[in-house]
């Protein structure tokens, strides 16, 4: 059986007396493309640095590809790392930052590297101190890219990107997915997330809340069906899984459902209903579902 | 259509603070106040216990008319600054530490003021605080004026010491508002180079060079009469013409304040037309890549140590081409005066009589500047490291190990590079003058410093794998705190033990004698067990940021 690409076993991390992770576990597949969500300080950035070896776990283990996360010398070299805030050198330039990135990274594609360049459009021979945050995650993100690495560990990287960047940043997601590359993308962006992601995982206070595909977390939760009838109105309230049942105009009535369809449609057979639509959630409503409960109690 | 306030909806309080430069005044405040307490006490503390030695130095009679006599050397002038009003407590206290604290205090004013105002600004932070309602020149202004108050706090010490020793109160006050006045005037030098580059490295680095050039002029101004004028142009001239307990002239202090001011209004102005995060030079818009020195960790850290050594090594370089220059000078007065040789090693400078001997003191000293400079360049790591910029570079297949010790053997090799040059330099200027020092000899001399200054870096590496916040502190001190306490030590005759605490109790005078193997061997191996344990540390922590 061929390891992980990542894999974290029972890992934590305290400060203090502040847990930031609580005894994750979870395993990577090598080819995928990982979402890595949760809202600012669930613990995101400290499971990467973690991963990563920048950081020492307090208890657990971390591994990439089989081998223990801190010995960076050969974990380094299956992977590459695209940091939340990038910071750079600020007397090189950008093309010197990318070919230092190449002399001391895992192995970089040249061809390709100048594609990504031009079609960034990063002008690489401007000192670092005179980039943007976009541009500067661009460096990052073109030198990520370039690699070969079988792995590529992205921290927000899309933060600062506009519109026309973030497009390019998919397809370069997608053409890594298809040369079989491994992706771990934490990010905010729920919409890029599950443009291009099969499974992700959900943080919340340092604790892995779940961990599914994107189409799983869907069935999981609610999704608004609205129905119309004629005659009396059915009587749901006592379905399991149907809440907020409300009127949406005359003879029309709205209600959210989660889990098994199998009760409500048995309940709606009796009524006279003449149309039925349903809205599967959006992943932005998935997460508000997760965590603005949170903040609500 | 007004444009006037939203109005404020009904239940909620809008507050706008009164004087928000206050707020600005306390962020200046915040970041220079562990350095101003070590400022002001250093500087207080040395001017304490330097007067209160005087009355043990001239204890014997004919001290003071010797070191009178010293007055008279060219050379000593050259190096230590004009010795006069030698017969005062306070005469002396001046001459003895007045330059040194004139130096640290101008320095720290340059990197403070370098740090608080264009540092910040490089970082981002002031695109924040200059969006506030505080405009940038008055932000300017208040950052300035933070550092200049910790420089008149000193000045106060020093004056208050001074005066609490019973010395007389013009000079006490002269001494005192002169020293306050030049560290205030490399502030508003620090502050104009901060406006006008458009990074803290070259602002901090243009800064320095007038500090050091200050301090060539006005050596040369007291050396060679005939450019005497030249202490008119130097900061450092300005205050020996003073004259503290002796001329008591108060004119080259209002020179040294009107050049303080317009370099001021100087740099208030370029704050009010320049961009932030733009200087008055322009930023370099784009150039070809120079990947030379990027082929790995090792040759990085080569090319980023290259420009600051080659800083250090020029301003290291001239000061002891300077004490080459003036060797032979020296040492003919003493020989020529057996009888102030003695008196010499009485004032603190043993064995000057023969060039070897006052080589060997002289580069016993070079441990300071070159301590100085290993520390800088590890405390550079470690900013490295918590702004992130090592990020990148530790996320590549690189062990921490690769990421220190290339850093470590980078600079060590950088502190070879410039003892050689010090050596070189101070050989150089012996024999342009026809002086007998063979340049083995120097070599030798300088190369005695190494194992105390790899002490430094061993100490700074322990540092920043156990404390990285305290690497500066840490890498001074066996050096700069080293060569202190013995200067305290000797001054207040305290017990051997506390004496030979400091490693500069342990430097053999070379050329004068052989360099002690034992002790040598010592320092290295401490420096090895500092540096192990440092990065054993460094690779067991977690990254800063």
């Amino acid at each position: 059986m061929t390891d992980p690409a990542l894999r974290a076993v029972d890992l934590t991390k305290r400060y203090g007396r502040l847990t930031a992770l609580d005894t994750l576990n979870l395993d990577v597949v090598q080819g995928e493309v990982f979402g890595f969500l949760g809202p600012n300080g669930a613990g995101k950035s400290t499971t990467i640095r973690l991963l990563l070896g920048l950081a020492r776990p307090t208890a657990g283990r971390a591994e990439v590809f089989g081998v223990d996360a801190a010995d960076v010398a050969r974990a380094h070299r299956h992977l590459a790392y695209v940091p939340a805030d990038v910071a750079l050198w600020p007397q090189l330039t950008g093309a010197e930052i990318l070919h230092l990135q190449a002399r001391t990274g895992p192995g970089t594609d040249v061809a390709y590297r100048d594609e990504l360049v031009e079609r960034f459009a990063l002008d690489p021979s401007k000192p670092a101190r005179t980039y943007s945050t976009g541009n500067r995650q661009k460096i990052a993100l073109i030198a990520a890219f370039a690699t070969r690495a079988p792995l590529l560990v992205l921290d927000e990287p899309t933060s600062g990107l506009d519109p026309l960047m973030e497009r390019e940043f998919r397809t370069a997601v997608r053409q890594a997915r298809d040369r079989g590359q491994t992706i771990f993308l934490s990010s905010h962006q729920l919409a890029e997330v599950e443009a291009v992601c099969g499974r992700v995982a959900i943080l919340r206070a340092g604790r892995l809340v779940d961990v599914s595909t994107i189409s799983e977390l869907r069935g999981l939760h609610r999704a608004e069906v609205t129905i119309s009838y004629t005659g009396t109105a059915p009587d749901l309230n006592v379905i399991p899984g149907v809440e907020a049942i409300e009127p949406a105009g005359e003879h029309r009535l709205r209600f959210t459902l989660a889990g098994d369809p199998g009760p409500v449609l048995q309940a709606l057979a009796a009524a006279e209903v003449t149309g039925l639509s349903m809205r599967e959630p959006s992943l932005e409503e998935i997460f508000l579902d997760y965590y603005g409960t949170e903040t609500a109690r | 259509m007004s444009l006037g306030t939203l109005a404020t909806p009904a239940g909620s309080r809008v507050a706008s603070q009164p004087s928000p430069g206050r707020a600005v005044t306390w962020l200046a405040v915040r970041q220079i106040r562990r350095g101003a307490l070590i400022v002001v006490g250093l500087a207080a503390g040395m001017t304490a216990l330097v007067v209160a030695t005087y009355a043990q130095v001239m204890a014997d009679p004919a001290a003071a008319g010797s070191l009178q006599a010293l007055a008279g050397n060219p050379a000593i002038r050259t190096l230590f600054g004009a010795p006069i009003g030698l017969d005062t407590a306070g005469g002396f206290t001046v001459w003895r530490v007045g330059t040194v604290i004139a130096v640290l205090l101008g320095a720290w004013a340059i990197l403070a003021t370098t740090r608080i105002t264009r540092g910040e600004e490089d970082a981002g932070r002031w695109d924040l605080l200059l969006s506030g309602r505080v405009p940038a020149p008055a932000v300017l202004l208040r950052h300035l004026i933070a550092v200049m108050a910790v420089v008149a706090a000193t000045a106060a010490a020093i004056t208050a010491v001074l005066l609490l020793s019973g010395t007389a109160p013009a000079g006490a006050v002269l001494h005192g508002t002169g020293t306050g006045l030049l560290g205030m005037f490399f502030a508003a030098v620090a502050a104009l180079t901060a406006q006008v580059f458009p990074a803290r490295s070259p602002a901090t680095g243009t800064a320095v060079a007038v500090l050091g050039a200050g301090l060539l002029a006005r050596m040369i101004g007291d050396g060679v009469t005939a450019l005497g004028w030249l202490h008119w142009l130097s900061p450092f001239g300005l205050l020996s013409l003073t004259g503290p307990y002796v001329h008591n002239r108060v004119s080259p202090l209002l020179v040294l304040a009107a050049a303080t001011a317009l370099l001021t209004v100087l740099a208030l102005a370029i704050a009010r037309r320049r961009d932030v995060r733009d200087g008055l030079l322009p930023a370099a818009a784009g150039r070809r890549p120079r990947t030379l020195l990027l082929a790995g960790v090792t040759t990085f850290a080569v090319g980023r140590v290259l420009r600051p050594l080659t800083g250090w090594m020029l301003g290291i370089g001239a000061y002891y081409l300077l004490i080459g220059l003036t060797a032979v000078s020296v040492t003919d007065f003493l020989r020529d005066n057996p009888a102030m040789a003695g008196k010499a090693s009485q004032a603190g400078f043993q064995g000057l009589g023969s060039i070897a001997g006052f080589a060997a003191t002289l580069f016993a000293i070079l441990a300071i500047p070159v301590g100085g400079f290993v520390t800088v360049r590890m405390t550079a790591f470690v900013a490295a490291e918590s702004d992130r910029r090592l990020t990148l570079l530790a996320s590549q297949p690189i062990t921490r190990l690769r990421l220190i010790g290339a850093e470590i053997a980078v600079t060590a090799a950088a502190a070879a590079v410039l003892v050689t040059g010090a050596g070189l330099a101070t050989w150089l200027g012996v024999t342009a003058i026809g002086g007998e020092l063979a340049v083995t000899d120097a070599l030798r001399g300088t190369w005695n410093v190494l194992p105390m200054v790899l002490l430094s870096l061993g100490a700074a590496a322990f540092a920043i794998g156990w404390a990285p916040r305290w690497t500066g502190l840490l890498g001074g001190l066996p050096t700069v705190g080293g060569f202190l306490l013995l200067v305290i030590a000797e001054s207040i005759a305290a017990p051997d033990w506390l004496h030979d605490i400091s490693p500069f109790a342990h430097l053999a005078p070379v050329p004068l004698t052989e360099a002690s193997l034992t002790d040598s061997a010592v320092m290295l191996a401490l420096a090895a067990l500092l540096t192990g344990l440092g990065i054993g540390a460094y690779h067991r922590r977690d990254l800063l940021s």
